[in-house]
């Protein structure tokens, strides 16, 4: 069993994201495959998985070329895809849910339930698992239904695992469960390709490593030959590693401070404060509740518990157009979701929050609707065919100045922006580090959510660390490295 | 040549697959050449001719023109992404309480308050829409504040608000005054009785001027095309799917008195029935996108006339009346299959 990557090309419109990938994993490996959000990693296991198409490069199956269509063919020539938002379905038992799709047919086409049950139940057993077959899978914890999810893949004779950030939402004793199952299947000789940002957790599981940076193959090896250090250095690059930083400034005026914010499930007992004029970070890895903690403060899900303080006065926005009114705004994440309005042309999206303004009558007036976004235009180097064309005719990185702008017209006092150079590339996300500290230097207070360390350590003077919810640590300037942000991050700080 | 011959391809590829509104546009120049040739050219003079096709032109029309104003609201309410299956049934209520109001057989609720003439019938006509937006009102909450489905919310509401008028109604056989106030609808200008059409032409232009020149009309598309994204962007959601809502039932409450005027009665049973599903037909053959974001006033007048001079054409042609649904049926699904290649391509 061998998969080779050959000079794999990808682009989505103008931007290229693979720029000729080789690689290649056999059985009895677990390849760690390292880079930072927006490498290209997804992008590659999506050609593999069959839910894109590479422009150009051939993939090959122990030697001859195959084609992936489909997730269909792809799980046909044995690869699984165990992505990272697993959506098993709850209201199904355990062994429905493996056999989802495939089910074990009796004659007329009736579910064969009890020979469905037994081989489930073999396989659990097999593997030394202690899942009961017949448990309704919204009772298993995040790594159960992580595992019911990978024995899914070994009941359909997967010989390649592709596994996604498994462990972002688990916990320590349950990551240890889940690296035990794999080590076995690789002992009978699968093989793993397996997508961390946990550098101390891919260091002791992986057998090799593939690491990408731009689209690009920059290292390769084993893993017993590398540190950590190393890898995290060919993960966020020598060009990064020399982008400036922010410098560290001391700020008097704090606008907003906030004193144990809870929400269920979602963060506890959350204190800090921002001043104006500077640039707070706040990181963390996928269900740290960073994200949900501001959509709160943002009047977005405004149930919580605890105090906000704006201007040293007590702050509660009810809605979104509320906390807008006030002065703070919040740039989403993912913003095809979020942020753009796709019916929309470039001029509406980039000046929707601020289309009053521009009205005498309630007729809305072309001309300073114009004029203002221009500005913001001009200032952002933006780069766009018409005003009048749509949005998404943009590329990611223009795309998001055009999101900026809409926000930067409402005059924000405290600016959120959730991950904001999330697919972009580097000389972009370098334009959108120089906008976001221009608008700092004007005396807006602004907060930068990322999951992106190298993010963080450049862009932000001071950041805190989220993990589970909670506050786990801060960091100041030199302070902020990726290892002592890691070390918070998965809550090994305390 | 080959230069020019090229240019037209070009032009005519960028607006095939550009253009929206150019297939249906194209739609309807083939049906409209195919009913002036169903009218035939057998006639003495040209002016027998001219005369022939405009009281043609003039029927149909005006006998769009009530679907047309029901369809310029559905248009906004498919915009917003949402669905209004209980036009029909407001319209039935409304107008059964402009019947009511107005009723000139003794128990007129303005005549007994002292009410005559046109001023009466000026406040029936401002409470008979307040009513029908009224009605679009529990619409818009349930959907906006109540989170229910449109689909199901007015699909209930269809149900409610005509079989509650169906019911109040019995026994009751208020009379229309067609001789003080028909001719709100049936005056003639110029020898045609054109009205219906003014009034359906003059609302058409304040909602497109309302669509292309107002906060409301660019949140309208921003709530259809991605509602999370406007929520995050400050515009109030609920507001803006109220706002569809009210606005449908005041222009089905006003197309109801339209309908009154020119005809003299209403049959509470029927009356409106059927009118949802052929708004929605208009709306989806006018290029308007199904789940929201995208559509136009202009696409949706192209919509009805495209519906209303077909169904004239299969009349000219002597089509059997029940298959004309059929072919209203089919030419639904043609726009869609067309809409659907130039969005893909």
């Amino acid at each position: 069993m061998l998969i080779e990557f050959s000079n794999i090309y990808k682009s989505f419109g103008p931007v290229e994201v693979l720029h000729g990938v080789s690689m290649s994993v056999k059985g009895g490996q677990i390849m760690a495959l390292l880079g930072e959000n927006g490498a290209g990693k997804s992008t590659l296991m999506n050609i593999l998985g069959g839910l894109l198409r590479a422009d150009s490069g051939e993939i090959f199956l122990d030697g001859s070329p195959v084609v992936m269509r489909s997730p269909n063919e792809s799980i046909a020539h044995g690869i699984a895809f165990i992505h990272q938002e697993l959506s098993p379905v709850n209201d199904l038992r355990v062994y429905e849910n493996m056999f989802l799709g495939r089910e074990e047919r009796k004659r007329f086409g009736f579910l064969d339930r009890a020979k469905m049950r037994q081989k489930a139940r073999e396989l659990l057993a097999d593997l030394e698992i202690e899942i009961d077959e017949e448990t309704y899978m919204r009772d298993l914890d995040a790594s159960h239904k992580q595992i019911v999810e990978i024995t899914r893949a070994l009941l359909c004779e997967a010989r390649t695992i592709i596994m996604d950030e498994p462990t972002t939402s688990l916990a320590e004793h349950e990551i240890e469960l889940l690296f035990k199952l794999v080590r076995k299947l690789v002992a009978q000789g699968v093989g793993i390709i397996f997508i961390s940002h946990k550098l101390n957790e891919v260091k002791d599981l992986c057998t090799d490593y593939v690491v990408l940076r731009n689209g690009y193959v920059v290292a390769s090896g084993k893993m017993d030959e590398v540190t950590t250090e190393q890898l995290s250095e060919h993960i966020v690059g020598h060009e990064l590693a020399q982008m400036s930083r922010t410098a560290v400034m001391h700020h008097e005026d704090e606008v907003l401070r906030v004193e144990h914010l809870s929400r269920e499930r979602q963060f506890s007992d959350v204190s800090f404060s921002v001043k104006s004029g500077e640039i707070l970070g706040v990181t963390g890895l996928l269900g740290d509740g960073r994200s949900e903690l501001f959509r709160s403060i943002f009047g977005d899900t405004p149930d919580y518990e605890g105090q906000v303080y704006l201007d040293g006065q007590p702050f509660h926005a009810k809605s979104t157009s509320q906390a807008i009114r006030a002065g703070i705004v919040l740039v989403p994440s993912n913003r095809k979701e979020n942020a753009i309005i796709p019916d929309l042309s470039v001029l509406y999206n980039g000046t929707l929050a601020t289309l009053k303004r521009y009205c005498r009558l309630g007729l809305l007036r072309r001309a300073p609707q114009e004029s203002e976004f221009l500005v913001h235009a001009a200032d952002f180097r933006l780069k766009y065919g018409k005003l009048d064309d749509l949005v998404t005719t943009l590329s990611g990185g223009n795309q998001q100045k055009v999101v900026l702008s809409r926000w930067l017209n409402t005059n924000p006092r405290i600016l959120i922006l959730d991950n904001p150079t999330q697919g972009v590339d580097i000389g972009a996300k370098q334009e959108i580090y120089e906008i976001i500290r221009k608008v700092a230097s004007t005396g807006v207070a602004v907060v930068v959510l990322s999951g992106e360390g190298q993010e963080i350590i450049r862009l932000c003077e001071r950041t805190l660390v989220m993990y589970h919810g909670r506050i786990v640590g801060e960091l100041r300037g030199d302070e902020m490295t990726e290892q002592a942000i890691m070390k918070y991050a998965t809550g090994l700080g305390a | 040549m080959d230069m020019g011959k090229n240019k037209v391809i070009k032009w005519f590829s960028a607006q095939w697959t550009g253009n929206p509104l150019f297939s249906t546009t194209l739609a309807l120049c083939a049906i409209i050449i195919l009913q002036t040739c169903a009218l035939g050219f057998d006639y003495a003079s040209f002016g027998e001719w001219w005369s022939k096709f405009c009281n043609n032109w003039i029927i149909v029309l005006r006998n769009n023109a009530t679907t047309g104003i029901v369809s310029l609201g559905m248009a906004f309410v498919i915009i917003s992404a949402g669905i209004d299956l209980a036009v029909g049934s407001t319209f039935v209520a409304s107008g059964a309480l402009f019947l009511l109001l107005l009723d000139s057989s003794g128990a007129g609720l303005l005549p007994a308050a002292g009410l005559s003439g046109w001023p009466a019938f000026g406040i029936a006509v401002v409470l008979v829409v307040l009513f029908g937006a009224l009605l679009g009102g529990v619409n818009g909450v349930l959907v906006a504040d109540g989170g229910i489905p449109p689909f199901i919310v007015t699909l209930g509401t269809m149900k409610i608000y005509r079989s509650v008028t169906q019911h109040f109604m019995q026994g009751r056989s208020p009379t229309f005054p067609s001789s003080d106030f028909g001719s709100f609808s049936t005056v003639t200008i110029g020898g045609y009785m054109v009205m219906p059409i003014v009034y359906w032409l003059l609302i058409a232009a304040i909602l497109y001027v309302i669509s292309k020149k107002t906060v409301f009309g660019t949140h309208v598309v921003a709530v259809g095309s991605n509602e999370k994204a406007a929520k995050l962007t400050g515009i109030s959601v609920k507001a803006v799917k109220r706002m569809v809502y009210v606005m449908t039932g005041a222009l089905v409450a006003f197309a109801s008195v339209i309908q009154i005027c020119r005809i003299g009665s209403m049959d509470y049973s029927n009356a409106g029935s059927g009118y949802e599903m052929d708004a929605i037909a208009s709306v989806i053959v006018g290029g308007t996108r199904m789940s929201g974001g995208r559509g136009t006033v202009i696409g949706t007048m192209l919509g009805v006339l495209i519906i209303g001079v077909m169904n004239n054409l299969l009349n000219l042609y002597g089509v059997p009346p029940f298959l004309r649904e059929a072919f209203k049926g089919v030419i639904v699904i043609i726009a869609v299959l067309l809409q659907k290649k130039e969005a893909t391509s």
